[in-house]
């Protein structure tokens, strides 16, 4: 890891605090052994199940969060990069035209290319077109998957003819609930890694000062097509991870893995977490599933009761649960400092 | 060929009608409603209701007037007290709104397609140019030549329609020589969704009914919103025609692409004029 970096008294005020921040490797490290040691604390296949889910989830959240609070734009179409990833596995396999190792590596770069270049065209509009034109985007690459059944089966989706071994690893590693939790925990502590690295970066104060006011940014001299173009291709990349996790995952991919309401779903797993600090939407991943999962024994209404809560968040507490937390967390800190 | 570009105009005419009403309420309020295909579904639902019991012209009418109170008070609990906030906000909370709307109508009407056949006195077709063409289609366009038509006098000649002109290319001046638009915004909003709701019945007999089914024509008409240059009339009717009769198109010759074509126009006009055919640069 990099050495933690100084930073000036606003950046901590706007951004949670060196609490977080400062002690990266730290942090990493436990998280880390958290996860590892968790299959062996707990022993409940479906805790595992929704625990995989979930933390699966949580990197598509990532990505969504990580778009606003860099570019401070709402993406609607973020399931697209996500199912786009499974498909280029599913669909090079199909074809046997090249190793599994290969495909993974293309079902990552594909969509981050593609979204960059899109990116220098749709960042351009004003925040709220932007906002709509992902949702289009997304739901073209869903009608189009939905309805091409030469290519990739329309609707019924494709099995994924994975082979035996995976990177060395066997191919029931990722797929088995408790093996693939700690795969999926990984790549999710890996990837808020580097969405710190990235933020805390040149490029990311670069990117939050456009965000902040882009005529200024362009007056001190800096393009700010290409770095919130970058930003978009840095959150595409994330929703392609966790793609091809649940492509390995579930051996199969659908177009409901680009559809729209998945899309929605990351967004609000994102805004109820809060995008301000960086790990809030993967929080709000974890609690969007363990909510639902007690819900449904509950109600039925589960979609009208996830509406309001996104509306109560959004105006109760605009910077999230996490915002809320890390705001806490550097009060007791000041108390504690006296 | 006539019967095609006919059937284009129908989809854009119901594009037109949705797009529009998006563009009213973004002109005032300078937000977009992301509940706008809800309302549309709830707009068709209660259309429903009515016509599938012999009352197809009440349907439309209690659909309308449904849909503008809903509209009143969207203006009135919603984009009121945001709108101080950022955009964003009240995007979010109106797209917590389709959920809710989308739970509600499920619960209501339940999960299963319903379909609606047109009113008596609108069944069977003409010749139109050799070939036939369903009563029901016409009646469509000339719905939507009639929106475009009554709203472009209303735009221009009424006081109200001043001030959503006005504030629709620079709001801040608007507000400067004291124009109040919070006085006017519950009339333009309740227009804007009441539009839904006349396009939610008018559609009805033309697609099948499901909580869901606001997604695609809301995708369409932010389309048409946005490459039509955000808060213009003109360049939303324009756009609605073109995604329309494209779509038709696309739909006849190449099914497999169809969804992907309005996409590749839209990012080409948007390459070439970044703030939509009609758009002026912020």
């Amino acid at each position: 890891m990099t050495k933690p970096l100084r930073r000036p008294a606003h950046f901590r005020r706007t951004f949670g605090g060196p609490s977080v921040f400062g002690t990266m490797p730290a942090v990493v490290g436990v998280a880390l052994l958290l996860g590892l040691a968790l299959p062996w604390l707990v022993n409940s296949a479906l805790f595992f199940t929704l625990m995989t889910q979930a933390v699966i989830s949580a990197i598509l959240a990532l990505s969504v969060g990580f778009l606003i609070r860099q570019n401070g734009v709402v993406s609607f179409g973020q399931a697209a990069f996500y199912g786009l990833a499974g498909y280029t596995i599913a669909i090079a396999l199909k074809f046997q035209a090249m190793p599994v190792e290969a495909a993974i590596l293309l079902a990552l770069a594909g969509p981050t290319a593609f979204a960059f270049l899109l990116g220098l065209v749709i960042v351009r509009s004003p925040g709220i077109a932007f906002s709509m034109l992902t949702l289009a985007v997304g739901q073209a690459f869903y009608e189009v998957l939905y309805k091409w059944r030469e290519l990739a089966n329309g609707d019924d989706g494709l099995a994924i003819r994975l082979p035996r071994q995976l990177f060395g690893l066997a191919i029931g590693t990722f797929q088995r609930p408790s093996s693939m939790f700690v795969v999926s925990w990984i790549a999710l502590v890996a990837a808020t890694a580097l969405l710190n690295w990235i933020a805390n970066g040149h490029f990311g104060r670069l990117t939050v000062a456009i965000r902040e006011n882009e005529e200024r940014a362009r007056f001190v001299g800096y393009g700010t097509i290409v770095p919130r173009a970058g930003i978009y291709a840095v959150s595409a990349f994330l929703a392609a991870l966790a793609g091809v996790l649940i492509a390995l995952y579930n051996g199969f991919v659908s177009p409901d893995l680009l559809h729209w309401n998945l899309s929605g779903s990351a967004l609000i797993m994102a805004i109820i977490g809060g995008a301000r600090v960086l790990w809030g939407p993967a929080l709000g991943a974890l609690v969007f599933f363990f909510f639902k999962n007690v819900a449904s024994n509950y109600t039925e209404h589960w979609p009208a009761m996830i509406g309001l809560s996104l509306i109560a968040v959004t105006v109760l507490l605009p910077t999230g649960l996490g915002g809320a937390l890390a705001a806490m967390a550097e009060r007791r800190s000041r108390w504690a400092r006296g | 060929m006539l019967i095609q570009v006919l059937n284009g105009l129908v989809y854009g005419g119901l594009l037109y009608i949705l797009a529009v009403g998006l563009v009213l309420i973004f002109g005032l309020r300078r937000v977009v409603n992301f509940a706008h295909g809800s309302l549309f579904m709830i707009g068709s639902y209660v259309g429903f209701s009515l016509a599938s019991q012999g009352y197809f012209l009440g349907g439309l009418l209690v659909a309308i007037a449904t849909l503008a109170v809903m509209g009143a008070l969207l203006d009135w609990i919603v984009f009121r007290p945001l709108q101080r906030e950022y955009q964003i906000v009240t995007v979010l909370v109106t797209f917590g709104i389709l959920l809710v709307l989308q739970d509600l109508a499920q619960s209501i009407w339940g999960k299963d397609f319903l379909t609606l056949q047109p009113p008596s006195y609108l069944a069977g077709s003409v010749m139109l140019a050799g070939s036939e063409f369903p009563v029901y289609r016409l009646m469509v366009i000339g719905v939507a030549v009639v929106v475009a038509v009554g709203l472009t006098i209303w735009l221009k000649v009424s006081r109200i329609g001043l001030y959503v002109r006005a504030s629709s290319v620079d709001p801040l001046t608007v507000a400067l020589q004291g124009v109040n638009t919070n006085r006017v915004s519950a009339i333009v909003v309740a227009i804007g969704a009441a539009l839904a709701g006349l396009s939610g019945t008018v559609a009805a007999p033309l697609m099948a009914l499901s909580p869901s089914m606001g997604g695609y024509i809301l995708i369409d008409s932010f389309i048409v919103v946005v490459v039509g240059g955000l808060g213009s009339f003109s360049g939303a009717f324009f756009a609605a025609l073109l995604i329309g009769e494209i779509h038709n198109f696309g739909v006849v010759y190449v099914p497999w692409a169809a969804s992907m074509i309005p996409f590749v126009l839209m990012v080409g006009i948007l390459i070439w004029r970044p703030s939509g055919l009609a758009g002026v640069r912020a």
